[in-house]
């Protein structure tokens, strides 16, 4: 994948789409990014959530997190995900868990927020901002929405570009969002040039161990149960063996991990 | 110059004194990411163990520890407190998801490991009828309908009426009786094991509970005192003619046989007889060989055991605490299987690689259920009460596949074709039984396994093994006196003399000043329970 000679818009609502593929969700599932809920929790813990504040969580996904967040830490969560099906299934989970009041959730664009500006007092953006293809208007974004002294809790793909193994372009629809990942200091210097000053960081590698682990589960029940209609779809069975162990390779080099990361919006916030 | 302790200090708790058995104040520490349970007994000094091997997995597991259910009956009164009053007393956290029934202390093997210091015995108990049937009556009243009622010793397939003691479970509200054998009448009474395979039926299941510690000798030398291979091969096989379902058990010790985990595992995976295995450290309760407390394994020495010895099958995450009872004393993992281990289609899936089982079994942080439906599943799966051949079991795992989300994807119905696949599930349990050194009340209170006695109490299980009621019950049975059996450890050996079976008591000396110093019942410190 060589996104950056592309149109700017392409990976971005590539990988959109492959998240809302029937591929992906069959390999997937619910792990829709590495971590589960616990992880989340961690990130939460980290920005110092507290009751009452406005979150904004960008990429929202199903929702699984803005109603975590909402439920467990009293918050007011709003979610922005590019994908329509993700925010109308997000909505039916909110009405159906009762939170409808205080999580809501609507299309919308990383790079183009239409959110007000000093409005949010923590933005979460988990998994997400590597997939943006036009990082520091994303970044500038995520800053512009903060209130002065707001928060950002950020948990992404952490990837050394150029010594990502061959093999994982074999995995088009995961590589899709690992593609554009970078180092852990790359994303720290892309939100300072936000005015987003990153105040601590750290790496949850086992995450994306655990990913591919589970990746791994369900490719073994899709062979052992509908391999026919798996190939249909494009799975090459043969192939994934090789991908696997190049991605857990690529995990144990330290080129391949996932991080969790909070940063801090210049001036004095309200509290 | 001040100086820091070497450990940090997470629970008070109560404990027994392991050579006397009152009842004493204790601690529980971390130190070097392992988990140790301190005691001190005025008359006998300061006793340690470890409880956990890894610290963290301790700490994460509190939150899989869900409200108990409380019994319909209880059998005692609160009296002078845990753990005086087994039981069950009405401060008991949890029912009982299995019922244990000893059928005799006889046994045909006389195993240097026992924690029923059971054997070729003159002076033992075994019981009747009328007995066994009040035993039962007892376990439904509690119960109402139970799940599942395992039949235990000594040696139960050795008693003259255990066919009948079977047809008595089944015909009460009990959905399984499990039978708890070494195997060997099953290796050599086809008649027998048939009779068990005919009694094996829809809605009233009969499993084997099958003692199988390893393959090399030494480890049935040491364990068994007798190489039982191809006794336990034959016992499996003749299971399997008739359909029996068959869990192997391994008493793990170390330096014996902790390096057989994945062997048994691979051994259980190949044998068309059996589907789960549990692995259980050997309690340091009754009859083993010398030990040492502070390097006795635990439930997440087994487990990273078993991830080590088997990377390509297992992750020690793969592994859950169960929360029916305290989340440190068992933990389990389910697979789904294909094929045969080593055929070139064999495949291993271990279960909470498809499902969010973490989410679902957590009590504490997770205040919005993801499905209460899958969450009953799951349960009902992570529970001392699961046991594979049973219908809820089966019933449960079939559920928990249809919850893989992507039903509608791509024309695939991956839940169903999981469901299929339900039918090779695998169960791998660990379950470390509590022993004198390691007894925590915390543990004890919410204990879901109890043992039922002739007298009509349900007893929990480690409280039994440790704190004397097994004394007090084959005292009251066989008529000869019992004294309290002392754990074998390698500290103790100056205070500690052998018993008639096998087993180490408290020289009399140690007894007797230990009885003057009971205190004052107010207290609920330094009591016996006899």
């Amino acid at each position: 994948m060589t996104s950056r000679s592309e149109p700017a818009a392409s990976p971005k609502s590539c990988c959109a789409a492959v998240y809302g593929s029937d591929l992906v969700a069959l390999l997937l599932g619910e792990a829709y990014h590495p971590g589960d809920s616990s992880l989340t929790r961690r990130l939460a813990a980290r920005t110092a959530l507290t009751s009452g504040e406005r979150v904004l969580d960008v990429a929202s996904g199903r929702g699984a997190s803005a109603l975590l967040l909402a439920s467990e830490y009293g918050c007011t969560v709003t979610g922005v995900d590019l994908a329509g099906p993700n925010v109308a299934a997000a909505t039916r989970e909110a009405r159906s868990v009762g939170l409808a009041d205080r999580v809501r959730f609507r299309q919308g664009d990383a790079e183009r927020l239409s959110v007000d500006s000093h409005s949010v007092d923590v933005v979460v953006c988990e998994c997400a901002f590597c997939t943006f293809p036009d990082k520091p208007t994303a970044a500038a974004e995520l800053a512009r929405v903060l209130v002065p002294g707001g928060r950002l809790g950020m948990a992404d793909v952490i990837a050394v570009p150029d010594r990502l193994p061959p093999e994982l372009t074999g995995l088009g629809a995961w590589i899709a969002c690992v593609a554009d990942a970078r180092p852990l200091d790359e994303y720290v210097a892309l939100l300072a040039g936000a005015g987003l000053t990153t105040i601590h960081t750290e790496r949850h590698d086992a995450a994306v161990t655990t990913m591919i682990d589970q990746i791994e589960a369900r490719l073994t029940v899709l062979r052992l149960t509908a391999a026919d209609q798996a190939a249909a779809l494009g799975l090459d069975f043969s192939l994934a063996p090789a991908v696997l162990a190049a991605a857990r390779a690529a995990v144990a080099d330290g080129v391949l991990g996932y991080a969790i990361l909070t940063a801090r919006k210049s001036g004095s916030g309200l509290r | 110059m001040k100086r820091d302790r070497d450990e940090v200090f997470v629970e008070y708790t109560k404990s027994i004194c392991p050579v006397c058995k009152i009842v004493v104040d204790a601690q529980v520490n971390l130190r070097d990411d392992k988990v140790y349970l301190r005691k001190r007994c005025p008359e006998h000094g300061q006793f340690e163990a470890l409880v956990y091997g890894d610290a963290q997995m301790y700490l994460d597991s509190a939150r899989f520890n869900k409200p108990g259910t409380i019994p319909l009956t209880f059998q005692t009164e609160v009296r002078d407190g845990c753990p005086a009053d087994c039981g069950l007393c009405p401060e008991h956290k949890q029912h009982a998801c299995l019922g244990i029934i000893e059928v005799n202390t006889g046994c045909n093997l006389d195993c240097p490991i026992c924690f029923a210091d059971s054997g070729h015995q003159p002076d033992g108990y075994a019981i009747s009828l009328a007995q066994c049937e009040r035993m039962l009556d007892v376990f439904v009243a509690s119960e109402g309908e139970a799940e599942v009622v395992m039949f235990s010793g000594g040696e139960p397939t050795i008693h003259r009426q255990i066919l009948d003691f079977v047809d008595a479970a089944q015909a009460r509200p009990i959905r399984a009786v499990n039978l708890n054998t070494n195997g060997i009448r099953l290796a050599s009474d086809r008649a027998f094991v048939a009779a068990l395979g005919e009694r094996n039926r829809p809605g009233r299941a009969v499993n084997i509970y099958l003692q199988f510690d390893g393959f090399d000798e030494r480890t049935h030398r040491e364990i068994r005192g007798r190489d039982l291979r191809k006794i336990k091969q034959r016992a499996l096989d003749n299971c399997a003619e008739v359909g029996l379902t068959v869990t192997l058990v391994a008493a793990v010790e170390r330096g014996l046989n902790e390096h057989e985990l994945g062997a048994i595992i691979s051994h259980g995976l190949a044998h068309p007889a059996v589907r789960s295995v549990s692995f259980q450290p050997v309690t340091h309760s009754g009859r083993h060989t010398p030990f040492d407390p502070l390097t006795r394994l635990t439930n997440s020495d087994i487990i990273h055991l078993v991830a080590r010895q088997r990377p390509d099958w297992f992750r020690a995450e793969d592994f859950f605490p169960v929360p029916c009872c305290f989340p440190t004393c068992r933990s389990i993992t389910y697979l789904l299987t294909s094929g045969t281990p080593g055929a070139e289609d064999f495949a291993v899936v271990p279960i909470p690689r498809l499902l969010d089982v973490a989410d679902h079994l957590d009590y504490v942080a997770n205040r919005v259920v993801p499905d209460p439906a899958i969450r009953e599943a799951l349960e009902k799966l992570w529970s001392a009460s699961a046991f594979m051949g049973t219908d809820t079991t089966s019933a449960r795992l079939a559920q928990a596949a249809a919850a893989l989300d992507c039903a509608d994807a791509c024309g695939v119905n991956l839940p169903e074709a999981v469901a299929d696949l339900t039918d090779r599930a695998f169960m791998i349990v660990i379950q470390d039984f509590q022993d004198p050194y390691t007894l925590n009340v915390r543990q004890l209170m919410k204990c879901c396994v109890e043992e039922i006695t002739p007298d009509g109490r349900l007893i929990p299980f480690c409280a039994y093994n440790s704190v004397g009621y097994r004394e007090q019950v084959r005292e009251q049975m066989s008529g000869v006196p019992v004294a309290d059996v002392v754990p074998n450890a390698l500290a103790l050996r100056a205070m500690i003399t052998d018993s008639p079976y096998g087993s180490k008591v408290a020289q009399r000396s140690d007894d007797a000043a230990a009885r003057r110093r009971v205190a004052p019942d107010a207290t609920n410190v330094g009591r016996r329970i006899r």
